[in-house]
Order: structure tokens, then sequence, then C-alpha cells
């Protein structure tokens, strides 16, 4: 037993020299490498164009791509310790906001890229309202300032409808907020909750950001994402919201169950026909498509002309980064018509796709939709963007609304004081 | 040696059945779930068995990460940490349970802080450290970290035990003429094989399933280990849960299989007797 | 344990000696000879440990985001400490972990291991005890970031398996909203935590009722001892460093407790199930606010340390008085 023990021990160790010295080379590249990460799975949308697009890639320069999947958390977590090492990329997807990609852009972790936006016309290709989370000041705040960041595809909130059940109940799909209420009844009066709702996780959240944003005008958004000016919690906007979101669980719209459940549940039980309505984000679309065995549709909330939505993920190059020009040769790639019609077919939201191109019937539904959003500037980002805290305050503080033990006044003041504390961490 | 059994024995006998049963559940729970297409799953729940054997999507996933890597360095890390941190152990206790170090109680509470410090705390630190001695990326900071951290409750729990042996083998060893190093290797280890036996065990374990601080030293995929790997699969909205359940279940057979044939040397001991 | 030979005791008695304090436990050799054994655990842990921690009480002091350097503001940090409340909730959570993850698995795997051991082998055979060990052992194998995926499915509300069986034996009227609410959360992940933790005592507890001599079993029982008076007297007093090793750890480790949190309710609903670890986890990669993350971390270590210190007080003291009776 001793000797076994010496044995494979010496054995473990003599494999480890050997394999630690490979890893510890695995640093040094040669000089046509591109070393890219991101953490979209291989069979979305952006996973399929991106695979695409390192292929042409390859073939255009002759350079090869060391291509990593991450996991969203690594990335998180770990990208401003990543990112000041010699072990950073040449280029990864990044979150898009103050609290990520601005922060790293004002700790002057990543590449200035208005040569970039010069040299190959990004600026053009790119809506204005996109290209706010690409931009970020001296102090990490989006919408003005240097660019640090490509968008590649779009993404925003909208009401997904399950037909076959609406048909069955003789209930018609809303068209505004009068028959969106009366929906709502109808089908509670059946038994059923209209609303499938997560308050562990993102959902909820973004429901009663589109219920505040149903009240209100564009200042307000400015005001909320990008603090032009303080923020009134008590005011009517997010008043009518919280009262809303209370007033729908006391109705039974929203089950009192939803401050259990997660993301992934609520998703489910719309696909498992529970549920007939979900507020929820385009990049459930591609799984719908998939996974969905009944007649569904969807169309943007019913009221007001902002939504909840921005640019996808970020292309960002590290300013550590040893092949820059490589990975612009990238971006452009996939900011090409071809690439970004993968993306738009696949049920992903194009940022510069050519509309002939779009050929899938349901997908040309959702980019329509994507459009008008833009066209009327409603793209209005998200509740938990402000402070890097605020996703699990919210989340925290959703959860006591729906299970009642806080009123929505409360509830109200509470998140507004976290939400000062929050931002006057960032702009000081 | 079985001796005779009483009705109670059976009835103590069907409690503890039943008590391994539902701590089983929920692994029964995983294994069904790792054969369904996602579309199933969504479909019909998670409680609902598969309607057909799926294995795409693990054979995907296995694919994309190349999990045999993963798990070889899993393997690796677990393995060599268990060896280094048992070691230090033995070390350390020695000179603590046996040597009765002036300040002893003091030296152990220090190691033990290895343990209560939280590992968030750790990580700038040595991040900072590492990258300076090019350790930064490379599997020897995690094999290094955890030794340290690993080996804090082993000298803690084998100080313990060797503080009570028996003084009589040990008077009998000195007056053989054996070195001190001798009596360590000859005498200490042997007997305590059992307890040994358990850090080996428990350390290889922590160590597989440990996930922060992978996470933080191992930016390259090539050096990941399978828990960081697997939390590819939670996206930043989205979660595949079916191919999550697979690949649980992949990870979690190493270890198994780590326990299962390290308990042969725990069972050596259960009927027989001790210290002879 | 064998008895000294004849000669080396006196008539009758046990030996009382005066325990010097630099001998060893080798007759002959000096306690000081043994500092060499501890230099390789020193040297790691100096690099690995007690620089980083030093490194971090500096920090607490400083306002620091990760990358340009920290900026000293002395006690600012603390003092803010001191008036947050969460930080003080996320304590008392911990004592709930504490029962959850000390108390009842301790209590509850002496039992069980001492009856694995005990009964079950020695009635069934040593290869069926093993098998259950390693059942009960099972949930230590899980990562967590798994076991909270399957915990999901079994406390979700409307159709999570625990839900389905209490209304499919008429119970129905019991089913919760187990981690959304806020007053079964906390309790749902202690329940959780004694599942995952269960089998760590049965393992260790096992391999040390292997150093029991089953002599003095057979003399107890010849004397007319039972099963328990047997258990409470012999058994407890000889696998006793285990059972404080056991403890203590298991209290490190709920003092510290991170991963079921981060996975099952992220520190919500509200604060209920918010602890010490996870605050400061968020403070250091969420907020990216080093210094106060730096902080908490301190602060916690500091109460374990405290504590640690007060339990191997304890557990020298009931040693030297075992060894002096």
């Amino acid at each position: 037993m001793r000797s076994k023990l010496i044995a494979s021990a010496a054995l473990l160790a003599a494999a480890s020299i050997v394999l630690a010295g490979c890893t510890s080379e695995g640093s040094s590249e040669d000089d046509n490498t591109l070393t890219l990460w991101h953490f979209e799975s291989a069979d979305s949308a952006m996973g399929k164009a991106w695979d695409a697009a390192i292929e042409t890639f390859e073939k255009e320069t002759g350079a090869t791509v060391k291509f990593e999947e991450k996991s969203f958390e690594q990335i998180r977590s770990t990208a401003s310790q990543v990112l000041n090492s010699d072990a950073a990329p040449d280029i990864l997807e990044y979150n898009k906001g103050n609290a990520t990609a601005g922060l790293l852009a004002s700790q002057g972790l990543l590449m200035n890229l208005d040569d970039a936006y010069e040299t190959y016309g990004w600026g053009d290709k790119l809506a204005t309202s996109l290209q706010t989370t690409a931009r970020y000041d001296e102090n990490g705040v989006m919408g003005s300032g240097s660019y640090y960041g490509v968008p590649n595809y779009g993404e925003f909130t909208m009401m997904y409808y399950n037909q076959d059940m609406f048909d069955q109940y003789g209930i018609e799909i809303p068209t505004d907020m009068d028959s969106f209420e009366a929906a709502l009844a109808a089908f509670k009066a059946q038994g059923i909750t209209p609303l499938a709702e997560s308050a562990a996780e993102y959902p909820l959240g973004q429901l009663f950001y589109q219920l505040a944003l149903s009240k209100a005008d564009r200042q307000f958004v400015n005001d909320y994402e990008l603090y032009e000016n303080p923020v009134d919690w008590q005011g009517p906007e997010l008043t009518y919201a919280a009262e809303t979101i209370a007033d729908w669980v006391d109705k039974g719209y929203i089950s009192k169950d939803s401050s259990g459940l997660k993301a992934e549940d609520a998703g489910v039980s719309f696909i498992n026909g529970t549920s007939p309505m979900f507020y929820s984000g385009s990049w459930w679309y591609g799984r719908f498509q998939n996974d969905i065995t009944f007649n569904w549709t969807s169309g943007l909330y019913p009221e007001g002309d902002l939504t909840p939505g921005s640019s996808g993920n970020i292309w960002a190059i590290p300013a550590n980064a040893k092949h820059a020009d490589l990975a612009e040769k990238f971006i452009d790639i996939t900011m090409r018509p071809e690439i970004q019609a993968i993306i738009g077919n696949n049920g992903g939201v194009p940022v510069a796709a050519d509309e002939a191109d779009i050929t899938d019937p349901k997908s040309k539904e959702l980019i329509a939709s994507f459009n008008t959003v833009n066209e009327r500037d409603g793209l209005s980002f998200y509740p938990d963007w402000p402070t890097s805290t605020f996703y699990d305050q919210l989340n925290a503080a959703l959860q006591e609304l729906v299970n009642g033990t806080t009123t929505p006044k409360e509830f109200l003041t509470q998140l507004g004081t976290q939400y000062d504390e929050g931002v006057a961490d960032i702009v000081g | 040696m079985v001796s005779r059994r009483q009705w109670t024995d059976w009835l103590v006998l069907a409690a503890i059945i039943i008590g391994a049963i539902v701590v089983i559940l929920p692994f029964l729970l995983i294994l069904v779930n790792s054969f369904k297409s996602p579309s199933d799953y969504a479909n019909n729940g998670a409680l609902s068995w598969p309607t057909t054997f799926y294995t795409d999507g693990i054979a995907a996933f296995w694919e994309r990460v190349n999990f045999p890597a993963k798990l070889g360095n899993s393997i690796l890390i677990a393995g060599l940490v268990s060896i280094f941190a048992v070691m230090v152990s033995v070390l350390n206790a020695y000179a603590i349970g046996i040597g009765r170090i002036k300040g002893r109680t003091w030296i152990i509470i220090l190691f033990l802080v290895a343990n209560t410090i939280p590992q968030e705390a750790l990580l700038y630190p040595l991040y900072f450290m590492f990258k300076q001695v090019g350790l930064y990326d490379n599997i020897w900071s995690v094999i290094i970290t955890f030794t340290v951290i690993q080996s804090a409750f082993g000298t803690y729990l084998l100080s313990s035990v060797f503080s009570t042996f028996p003084k009589e083998v040990l008077e009998a060893a000195a007056l053989d003429g054996a070195s001190r190093f001798q009596i360590l290797w000859r005498v200490i280890v042997p007997i305590s094989r059992p307890t040994i036996s358990v850090l080996l065990v428990f350390f290889f374990i922590w160590t597989w399933n440990e996930f922060l601080i992978p996470l933080t030293f191992l930016v390259s995929n090539d050096n990941q280990t399978v828990p960081v790997a697997i939390a590819t699969l939670q996206g930043q909205r989205l979660m595949d849960v079916t191919t999550t359940s697979a690949s649980a279940l992949l990870g979690l057979i190493p270890t198994l299989l780590f326990f299962l044939i390290f308990q042969r040397t725990l069972t050596r001991g259960i009927t027989a007797g001790a210290v002879k | 344990m064998a008895t000294l030979p004849a000669q080396l005791r006196p008539e009758g008695t046990r030996e009382v000696r005066r325990h010097r304090t630099d001998e060893s436990l080798l007759p002959g050799a000096r306690s000081r000879g043994f500092w060499l054994y501890l230099i390789p655990g020193l040297v790691l842990f100096t690099v690995i440990i007690l620089v980083p921690f030093v490194w971090n009480v500096y920090l607490s002091f400083t306002s620091y985001r990760g990358i340009k350097p920290p900026e000293w503001i002395g006690l600012d940090n603390w003092v803010k400490l001191l008036g947050d409340e969460k930080f003080w909730i996320s304590f008392q959570n911990s004592i709930a972990m504490i029962v959850a993850m000390v108390v009842v698995p301790t209590l509850l795997g002496l039992v069980l291991a001492a009856i694995l051991f005990d009964v079950v082998g020695k009635k069934f055979g040593g290869r069926v005890a093993s098998f259950l060990r390693a059942t009960y052992y099972l949930p230590q194998i899980l990562p967590i970031a798994v076991a909270a995926v399957v915990i999901g499915w079994i406390l979700r509300a409307d159709d999570g398996a625990l839900n389905q069986v209490l209304e499919a034996v008429g119970l129905g009227s019991l089913s919760h909203n187990w981690l959304g609410s806020p007053d079964t959360a906390l309790l749902s992940i202690m329940v959780v935590m004694v599942w995952v933790q269960l089998g760590y005592p049965v393992v260790i507890f096992m391999a040390a009722l292997q150093r029991v001599d089953p002599e003095l079993y057979e003399a107890a029982s010849l004397d007319g001892a039972n099963w328990w008076q047997r258990f409470s007297s012999i058994t407890v007093a000889i696998i006793r460093p285990e059972i404080f090793v056991v403890t203590l750890t298991c209290t490190i480790a709920a003092l510290k407790v991170f991963g079921p949190v981060y996975t099952l309710t992220r520190g919500g609903p509200g604060t209920s199930t918010i602890v010490p670890s996870y605050y400061s986890y968020s403070e250091f990669f969420q907020s990216q606010q080093v210094g106060y993350g730096a902080t908490i971390a301190t602060a916690l270590t500091i109460i374990v340390v405290v504590l640690t210190i007060g339990f191997i007080q304890a557990q020298n003291w009931v040693e030297r008085k075992e060894r002096e009776i």
C-alpha cells in the first residue's frame, strides 16, 4: 500500500511537471493567432453567426482563431483581473452598461476604439440609440465619450402570447392596455394564472420597469440610466409601476409563488402551457422556436413608446491585447450583412442586417418589432443597470412586494435609497 | 464476523435504509433529467420520465468544452492536492501532536486561520503574487493554494488524533532505537491509516468541487477544471438544464470512484479490532 | 489499549506523571527537536494565507476598486460596518446555519455512525455498512451548483416534488412557496444543509470508531451495560478528538457558508437568507468595492478565529483533565 502510494505520487508529480510546462506556455502564441472569448452557446443565433465569422476570418486573413468558450459568471467575476494581466484575450464579448463595460473603461482596461470606428465606419451601421452602450466617459457612464465597444446584436423585451390558449377561451390578443387588462381578467376567471413570472430573477424587474416606462418619457430614461437628474422614486411613473404589480398580485394575475421562481421556471411554465402570457426578452425567441409545440405569437407591450432593451453584449478589445488589428478585422466581419443575416434567421436580433436577407417568417416578426422600437427611439436599457448591486436589490425588494411584506410605498422608498447610494458611488 | 441478529437489528437496518433512500432521491432526479431533451424537459417538467433517451446535449457539451481534458485537469489537481496536503498535515501533526512543541495551541489556531478566512479575501492578494511569479493561469497556483487550505484541516484532525496516540507503542519503538523520522514513517503512519485515508478522500473531493479559486486563477480553457466547465452552461439569462444535469453526473463519477476505492482501506477496520 | 508491562506500573494504580512542558510523547525526545517538521507547513502558510490576510486587513482601511491604487480612508469602512444593518442580519442568519450545519449533523451523524459501525457492521457485515455510509456521503460529492438545480426541482412552488407529494398524501394545505417566502426560505436552506453535511461526520466518526478496542465493549457488556451506556461512557470518550474537530470545522463552515445561498436564493427574499460570505462576495465582485468587501471578510475572519480559540482552549482543557484522571 505504501509503495503503491509512493509510486502513484511520483507518477503524478512527473506528469504534472510535464503538463505544467505545457500549460504555462499556453500564453505564448505565434504571431498570427486571434484569441477570442465569448459566452453564447453554440446553438444560439450569435453562436452560429460567430462560428461562421470565424471561418470567414481565417480564410481571409490566414490567421488562426483560438476560441475559448467562457461562462458568463467567469467573465463577470474575473474580468478586471484577467484584463489586467498577460492572460487577456485579444477580443471578448462583454456585458454592456455602466456597471460593467463602463467600469472597465474608466479603469483603462479597454482599448479606445475611436480610430477603428473611423476606419471601418461602424458608426454609420449602428442606430444612434444602439451606440449609447458603446461609448463611455471618464466616469464610466454610457452615452458619451470615446467608443469602447461594438454592439453586434440587439435585445429587447416583449409580450409572448400562447395563441392556442387565447383561441381556446375566445380571448383576443391584446392591442392596447384595455384589451390587455381584459385578457388578464378573462384568463383569471377561468382559473388560469395569466402571467408567467419570476421575482427571484430578472423577469419581474423588467415588467416593473416596463410599467414605469409606459407612463414616462425619454428624459425619465436619461435620468434613471444616465444620471442626468435625480430620480423621484415617489413620482407618478414608479408609483404606478409598484401599485400595478401589487394590484396584479392581489388579483392573481401574477402568482404569489413567483417570488420563489427563477427565470428558467417562468419560461418553462410558458412553454408547457401553464401560463398563456409571458413578458420577457428576445433571448427566449430561438428557444421558443425549438421547444414550443403550440401556436404562439409576440408583440410589443401595448402601452407607451418606451421598451426595455439595448444593444446586445459588445465586442471589446482589452488594452493589453496583443493583436488589436486582427481583433478589429474580426469585428468588422461580424458586422457584415451575411453574418448579421445568420443572427437574424436564427431567432436573434441583428443590428446591421439587410431586410431582404431575413427569410424565416417568425424571425421577420421579431426583427420588425425591434425596428419599430428603434424608429421611435424606444430602447430604454434595463432596470438593474444604474448600480452594480441593483440587480440583487431590485429582486429582493420585488420578492417582498409579491409576498405582501412591504407596501408599494415602502418598496419604493427602500429602492430609492439603495439607488441613490449606488449612484453616488459612481458619480462621486 | 457476524453475530446473532435480533429483530431489533432488522428494524434499525430498515430505518437506516429508508434514510438512505431519502438522501439519494435527488440523485435519481438528476439521473432522470440527464437523458432528456430540452423541449421534453420544458414541456413535461423535471419529475417526468424522459420520453426518449436523449444524449445529444451531453455529447455536444463533451466535444465543445473538451471534457476529457477538464477531467484530466481536475483529477491531476485534486490528486496532487490530496497527496501534498496529507504530507504537510502529517508533518505538522507530528510536531504538534507527538512532539508537543511549545505554543502548539496557538500554532493550530494559526493554521486554522487558513480555513476560517473567506476565500474571496485571498483572491486579490494571491492574484497579484501569482502574477509576479508567473504562476497566474497555471495549475500550480491552484495546487499550492489548496494544499495550504486543506492541510489546515488535516493538521487539526491529525494532531488531535496523534495527541491521544497510545504511549506504550511509542515507548516500545523508542526503546528499539528508532529515530524520530523512522517512528513517524514506520509506526505512526501505518497505525493512523484510517484517519489518513479519510483525509485523502476528503481532500480529493473538496478540491474537486472547488469553484471560486479555479475560476479566478485558471484563465485559459486548457487549464480549467470540471466545475468551471459546467458553469459555461449557465448563460447570462438562459440555462441549459438537462445538459447541466448530465455533465454533473459525469463530474460525479470520478469522485464517486475515488471514494469507493478508498473505502476499502476504511473498511478493513470496521469489524476488526483497533490498535494492537 | 494494551496494558503497560507490569514492571512499569506501580501497584494497582495508574501512574500520575508530572508533565514537563518541553517533553514530547516520545520518551527521551525533547519537544524542541520537532520544529523541523513544521517548516514546510509554516512556509506555505505564510505565503498563501498570512500575507494575503495582512494585505486584506490593510485593504479594509482603504477605498479600492481593484485596478487603480487603493487610497487610505482610515476607519471609514469599519464605522460603516458597525452601522450596517445588513451585516448584522447576515450574522443572525449564520446562527441558523450553525444549527443546520453543526448541531443537527453532528448529533445525527454520531448516532448514525455508531449504528452503522456497531449494529449494521457487526450484524450484517462490513460491506453493507460501507455501502450505506457511501450513500449518506453522496450529497457531499455533489457540486453545490447542481444541488441547487435539483433542490429547485423539489422545492419549486407549483409543481415541485415536495408540494406534489404533500398533495398526493392529502397534506396539500402544507404546501408552500418554500424558497420564495421569507418565513420558509431560511428553513429550506437549513434542511438542504443538513442533507449536504450529514455524510461528513458519519465518515469521520466511523473511521474514529475503529480506534475503540472491542474488548472494552465486551468488558462493559459483561458488566451489564446496555448500548446507550456503552455508547456514552466508552465511545464518546475515545472519539472525543474527532467530535471536537467535526464540531469546530462544521461551525467554521457554517459561518463561512456561501455556495447554497448564492445558488438558491442570492440572499433573498429581502434579506432573509443573506449571510456574511455572500455579502462580502457581492461587495468584492459585484460592486467592486474591494475595500469594503475586505472589511467584511476581515470582520468575519476575526469572529471565527475568536470562536476557534475558545473552542480549542476548551478542547485542551478537557484533554488535560482526562490525562490527570
